[in-house]
């Protein structure tokens, strides 16, 4: 993850001619949920989102640190999770565009909660609501989930679902911005005696700004 | 006021000389006159044939003439009224009775007498302006008898340029393009249009001075516009729609019904709390949307017009130019009368 924050911040000033980029700080705040209704936590953290877009390419790159609570039992412990989320997206047509990406959830401490990576395909469809602001719906699946307390999911078992708006302000030199990710893996643990669900779900939604080049 | 009252004194004592010399000033005339009104043809006889052994001025002339013809037409001495008009016509050509203060004898006699002499009368040469080469001077006048007219142009740097030449009687009307043999624009100057009858040995001419001035042709203005056609605005305003809070809440009822549709029963109900306060936002940008005054579109239908209206005065405007380049290689004639010296002989 360090050397992805490194890649963005050196590659991404250089190619700010290329088209539209935009960067920015958010506030992020989440409910995280695994293995039953008890294990529930919910926490706030800080975020970064930068949006490069050229041609019918672009690309979103998110970072986001949330520090989680359990919302009842005492007997778990905080822990953070901290989350790289990448897509590429191509423009196909009329609002729609296809996404490829990966995402990587780290928790610390390492087991108060199941760190995963994942890739994401999918498709976000775009609208104008008027001058300046814009809106998204994206969904897509999981392939490929890795957890670091082990499992597996089916092929349809891990998904995702997001919604964005952005807010030209300033001429568009600065961009309100919103976003809403809602991932819910139906991950199956087997330990010999059969497999058994031990599901992960996610909301984490993002308020920030960004400026735009 | 002081300047007004010098005017005054001083005008009668230039004027007098212009004014008597279109007055009778003759005793012996004025006495005929008189006569005449006091319809005693006889004493108007005598005293007209004795003016006209005294010595009288032009007009005076004329007018003696005048009063004969007048006085033989009282008398129903039609023959000599005839000969009378006749010294009157030689004596001023342009001389004319009033219908209206005539008698009918006189008037005929008047006529009778035109038809038997020789003159070219009512020379007239209208003013005009016109381009070289795209117009013509309008000149007429009036021969009494069957005659050869050979109408000339004398004057300026050109010498005599015979314009017309005609066997004619009555009025006659010619149309100069003011041009020299070579087809060039008549130099500017002064000139005089000599109209010479001849009918035998007798011959008659009168002459009418213009003068020809030469100015730069008026060129035309560019275009802006096209008269009767505007501008359209090229972006018109679309009507506003619901659209934008639809859309708002389609979206955010997606995201949120799938939230609740996808989250796994076995962990609980879905936490609402993220997407609300997104999907909360999108639906009030949408409201705000619906509310405010729709961006202005491009119409592309007025800007295929306004393009083709360009293209419409850019071609007007191309054709201006070479119209102007042409222009100023022209020359615009104008063309006056001048007041005559003198009848003609």
């Amino acid at each position: 993850m360090r050397s992805l924050v490194c890649a963005v911040i050196v590659l991404v000033p250089g190619g700010l001619s290329a088209q539209h980029v935009s960067i920015g700080p958010q506030v992020a705040f989440g409910d995280y949920r695994e293995v039953s209704s008890d294990l529930h936590y919910r926490g706030t953290g800080l975020g970064a989102k930068a949006t490069l877009m050229w041609k019918k390419f672009s690309a979103d790159v998110v970072l986001s640190k949330v520090k989680y609570q359990p919302t009842s039992d005492s007997t778990h412990m905080d822990f953070d999770a901290s989350e790289v989320d990448l897509r590429l997206r191509y423009y196909i047509t009329g609002p729609v565009s296809a996404e490829l990406g990966f995402m990587n959830r780290k928790a610390d401490p390492e087991f108060e909660a199941q760190s995963v990576g994942a890739v994401t395909v999918g498709a976000r469809m775009a609208y104008v609501l008027g001058p300046g602001v814009h809106m998204s719906l994206n969904g897509g699946l999981l392939f490929g989930s890795k957890f670091s307390g082990g499992g597996t999911t089916s092929a349809l078992g891990a998904l995702q679902l997001g919604l964005g708006i952005t807010v030209d302000a300033l001429h568009g030199r600065v961009l309100v911005t919103g976003d809403y990710g809602f991932q819910r893996f139906s991950r199956t643990t087997n330990d010999g005696s059969g497999a058994l669900p031990a599901p992960i779900q996610q909301s984490l939604g993002r308020v920030g700004f960004a400026i735009a080049f | 006021m002081r300047r007004s009252i010098w005017l005054l004194l001083v005008v009668p004592l230039i004027c007098p000389p212009a004014l008597t010399a279109q007055t009778v000033q003759n005793a012996t005339l004025r006495r005929a006159q008189q006569a005449f009104e006091n319809l005693d043809y006889r004493q108007a006889l005598s005293l007209g044939h004795a003016s006209l052994r005294e010595r009288l001025t032009g007009f005076e002339r004329g007018r003696a003439y005048e009063l004969l013809g007048f006085t033989y037409s009282g008398m129903d001495s039609i023959l000599k009224a005839v000969d009378a008009f006749k010294q009157v016509v030689l004596i001023e050509p342009e001389r004319d009775l009033d219908p209206n203060r005539t008698s009918p004898k006189a008037l005929s006699a008047f006529q009778v007498a035109l038809t038997q002499i020789l003159v070219v009368r009512q020379l007239r040469v209208d003013s005009v302006e016109f381009i070289g080469g795209q117009g013509a001077v309008a000149m007429r006048y009036t021969v009494t008898q069957p005659s050869r007219v050979v109408t000339r142009v004398t004057g300026g740097t050109s010498g005599s340029m015979r314009i017309d030449s005609t066997v004619a009687n009555g009025q006659v009307n010619i149309r100069w393009p003011a041009r020299m043999p070579n087809g060039d624009p008549v130099p500017a100057g002064n000139y005089n249009v000599v109209v010479e009858a001849t009918v035998g040995q007798n011959s008659f001419s009168t002459s009418q001075p213009i003068r020809i001035t030469h100015g730069a042709v008026d060129t035309l203005p560019h275009l802006t516009s096209l008269p009767g056609y505007t501008y359209l605005p090229e972006t018109e305003v679309p009507p506003k729609s619901w659209r934008p809070m639809g859309l708002a809440l389609v979206y955010s009822g997606i995201a949120l019904a799938g939230t609740s549709a996808l989250s796994n029963g076995d962990l609980g109900s879905a936490s609402m709390r993220e997407g609300g306060v997104i999907g909360g936002g999108i639906v009030l940008a949408g409201f705000i949307m619906t509310l405010k005054k729709p961006a202005p579109q491009p119409a592309r239908g007025n800007i295929l017009y306004n393009s083709l209206l360009r293209e419409q005065i850019a071609r007007r405007n191309t054709e201006i130019a070479q119209e102007n380049t042409r222009r100023r290689q022209q020359v615009a004639l104008s063309v006056v009368p001048l007041p005559r010296a003198g009848a003609g002989r």
